[in-house]
């Protein structure tokens, strides 16, 4: 063989097979958590927002105090169960969008 | 999905949220990336496979920064120039570590193992540019313009490199000085 020739056969031993499950499947599961990474990180101002929310309503609901408390328990659940269900359909839309 | 949509229409998709159009441009070009980080970085293949992903990662974030989405092989190429540039000089290992992996790979027919050494050796001692030119024209067959559009140096820089790096690996190969 002339260089040439052991240059381009080198060269073509290099030459990563033209179709590698694994290396397709390793690069989905990264962009897959990366995915999950940037929902959690877009969650986090809307949970600020939520917080400011509450804390500007403190003078407000405060006075109420008394009458609101016996209904606490359940507006606790039917809130927790409403954000429960609403980021279970919002999370289910966003990764079946493939 | 078919087989037979194009990169411009599979990159439209992927915009749109469509990651299986992503894992098909994964699946048309890895093979590309994967080659010419093989031959740029010179090192193990499963470091040179390490940056391929990391490159294919960040186009998937960048995907809108590509102005030609028919362009998209030399978009990932310049990419993973980048990455493996980074790695590069993050990483300065030892020769003889590099010339381990060696060993573990397969000698073309009518090649020896020598030739194969000689070949790494001279590769490594070749600067990263050029490298990475004699990756994209002489292992890729790109043309000069191409590799100069991906890997963001002048063309005549590029073909210079491209002939320096060649004569040194004929040179190794046993060629003459001026092959």
């Amino acid at each position: 063989m002339t260089p040439e020739q052991k240059l381009q056969a080198l060269f073509a031993a290099e030459t990563p097979p033209a179709r590698d499950y694994a290396f397709q499947a390793q690069v989905a599961q990264r962009i897959a958590l990366r995915r999950a990474w940037m929902t959690v990180a877009a969650l986090v101002p809307w949970g600020v927002a939520a917080v400011a929310i509450l804390w500007a309503l403190i003078p407000v609901v405060g006075p109420l105090g008394e009458d609101i408390a016996a209904l606490v328990p359940a507006a606790g659940m039917l809130a927790g169960a409403a954000v429960s269900a609403g980021a279970a359909l919002w999370l289910s839309r966003r990764f079946s969008a493939a | 999905m078919s087989g037979i949509l194009t990169d411009a229409e599979l990159v439209s998709r992927a915009l749109t949220g469509s990651d299986a159009a992503f894992s098909r441009l994964v699946e048309r070009h890895q093979a590309a990336v994967r080659g010419f980080l093989r031959r740029a970085l010179g090192g193990g293949w499963a470091e040179a496979d390490d940056v391929a992903q990391d490159a294919f990662l960040a186009a998937w974030r960048s995907l809108r920064s590509l102005k030609d989405p028919a362009g998209v092989r030399p978009w990932l190429c310049g990419i993973a120039w980048r990455k493996a540039q980074d790695r590069i000089r993050s990483s300065r290992r030892g020769a003889a570590r590099d010339s381990v992996w060696l060993e573990t790979v397969d000698t073309p027919a009518g090649v020896s193992h020598e030739d194969r050494l000689s070949m790494a050796a001279a590769m490594a001692e070749l600067p990263p540019d050029v490298r990475a030119c004699v990756a994209l024209c002489l292992a890729d067959g790109w043309s000069h313009g191409e590799a100069s559009a991906a890997l963001g140096l002048p063309l005549g820089t590029v073909k210079s490199h491209v002939a320096r790096g060649r004569a040194r690996l004929l040179k190794a190969l046993g060629g003459s000085d001026d092959a």
